[in-house]
């Protein structure tokens, strides 16, 4: 099994932040800056990440548009999916993408890397 | 359907003249126009000199007929509309377009201003001119109205601006602070550990972190409350377990304020009730509580009926005057002076509204001798939906 994860979140600092979190605590990581990029990166992929964090609110393509594409493809539709959001509600809003987890933004990172020991 | 009277007090039946035969049509339609109190109704000689006066007249301007016939129409402009000529204006405009009128402020005998509307129309005869006819109607009221009016939708814009400025401001904070703490919590986790002077500024910023997210949340929690986007996710659970886990998460809060937080409970508080906003209204009422109170020990106790459950908070702080207890539960209030406390004054206004949405009432209980005891009532089964 793959040990990087997807990352996909319009902030950069955000991006680079779980990036070098997860580096450190021994997984790779790839950054994407919306769904449309993770869709690019997951097609040039020649290994599929472990797991794709996933914000919610992006421009161009957004959390649930890509969630949407993601499934529609079968060569991606099997990679876990955690949802990553700072609504307070999550839950309603994360509930439709079927996500194996969702995290509040930002996740402590202790509760980061057991999601991603769970599924890498 | 009986017909209402009318503002306009007329003089319904014609009376006999001196004569004692009815009286002709000129002569009755001359009693009307003199009869009419609401409406100004007056001539005026081609110069502009008043010829007749009738109780509309004399109601609005304040002059009796004998003060006023024979004084020029000049008379009840202001000095402004003096000086820019108006009277002369208007009584030319109408002579050329047959009738004119406007709006303005008009002057009364005791020199005190009233808002008129005025309709000046030639009388014209054969070609030449008469006269004019002059009825003015005091619209000082609805002027007043509409200002009113114009005020409130001033006011109204002015918050609705706030509310969606709050709304920007906490969405574009959020993120920043996320990246922020995500920093501060790699440094913080490192694997290979951090020197232990360091891990208490890092554990000191996080802190400092958590509550910019703290009062950010606060603001975005006005802003849906506000546009009606505030929506409420019920689930079944156990009250007291919800408050054990919120009491918890303050102990270290409540070690830092030197208070002890106490739970005291009857079995089967179950609800139907937003879960993640119960436990908000506790943190806000625990938060309170620690910063208000602190060195005081604060006791929550939680007891039950069929329909409902009531959580009961109580400090021994300084308390919440009698004057202050309704508004305290208003946006961006507080009884203690801005000053002395940090925070939004928005915890209380969120708590308040989460239960009200809730179908239940916050309330501080009135004439405690010392401390803040604050009093919420749940239905167990206010919202919507299935066993949850």
């Amino acid at each position: 099994m793959s040990h990087t994860v997807l990352v996909v979140e319009d902030d950069v600092d955000i991006r680079q932040a779980l990036i070098e979190i997860i580096e450190e605590h021994g997984f790779g990581a790839l950054g994407a800056v919306d769904g449309a990029d993770a869709l690019k990166i997951l097609s040039r992929a020649t290994e599929l990440p472990c797991v794709i964090l996933l914000d919610l609110m992006m421009p161009v393509m957004d959390g649930a548009e890509f969630r949407q594409a993601q499934r529609q493809d079968p060569r991606f539709a099997s990679i876990p999916v955690v949802v990553l959001s700072a609504y307070r509600d999550l839950d309603r809003h994360a509930a439709p993408l079927e996500a194996v987890s969702v995290l509040r933004k930002p996740p402590s990172v202790r509760e980061l890397v057991t999601v991603l020991h769970a599924h890498c | 359907m009986t017909s209402s009277p009318s503002n306009t007090e007329i003089s319904a039946h014609p009376e006999p003249s001196e004569t004692g035969s009815p009286r002709s049509l000129e002569e009755r339609f001359r009693a009307l126009v003199s009869s009419v109190k609401d409406y100004a109704i007056f001539m005026l000689d081609p110069t502009g000199r008043i010829e007749t006066w009738n109780a509309g007249a004399e109601r609005t301007k304040g002059y009796t007929a004998d003060e006023i016939i024979g004084q020029h129409m000049s008379r009840f402009y202001t000095p402004e509309d003096l000086a820019r000529g108006l009277p002369a204006k208007l009584l030319a405009q109408a002579v050329r377009d047959g009738r004119v009128e406007i709006e303005g402020w008009r002057v009364r005998k005791d020199g005190t201003r009233f808002w008129a509307d005025v309709v000046i129309t030639a009388l014209v005869d054969d070609g030449q001119l008469m006269g004019f006819a002059k009825v003015t109607r005091d619209l000082t009221e609805r002027l007043h109205r509409q200002e009113e009016q114009l005020r409130l939708a001033h006011a109204e814009e002015a918050v609705r601006l706030r509310d969606e400025f709050l709304s920007i401001a906490a969405h574009e904070l959020r993120t920043p602070l996320s990246a922020l703490q995500l920093q501060l919590q790699g440094l913080l986790e490192r694997p290979d550990g951090v020197e232990p002077r360091i891990r208490a500024k890092l554990e000191r910023a996080c802190r400092s972190g958590d509550r910019l997210v703290t009062l950010v949340d606060a603001l975005l929690d006005v802003s849906r409350i506000t546009t009606g986007s505030f929506n409420l996710t019920p689930t079944r659970f156990d009250l007291t377990v919800a408050v054990q886990e919120v009491v918890e998460r303050f102990r270290e809060h409540a070690a830092r304020a030197s208070s002890t937080v106490t739970v005291r409970s009857e079995p089967g508080l179950e609800g139907r009730w937003d879960r993640l906003r119960i436990e908000q209204v506790v943190t806000n009422l625990l938060t309170n509580a620690l910063k208000y109170a602190a060195g005081t020990p604060v006791e929550i106790a939680l007891s039950g009926t069929d329909r409902d459950v009531t959580l009961t908070m109580s400090d021994e702080g300084p308390g919440i005057p009698e004057s202050e207890k309704e508004r305290v539960f208003l946006r961006f209030e507080r009884a203690a002076p801005m000053r002395n406390f940090g925070g939004l004054g928005l915890g209380l206004y969120v708590a308040r509204q989460i239960v009200e949405a809730h179908g239940g009432e916050i309330s501080l209980t009135p004439g405690r001798p010392r401390g803040a005891q604050f009093v919420i009532r749940l239905p167990r089964a206010h919202l919507p939906g299935g066993t949850g």
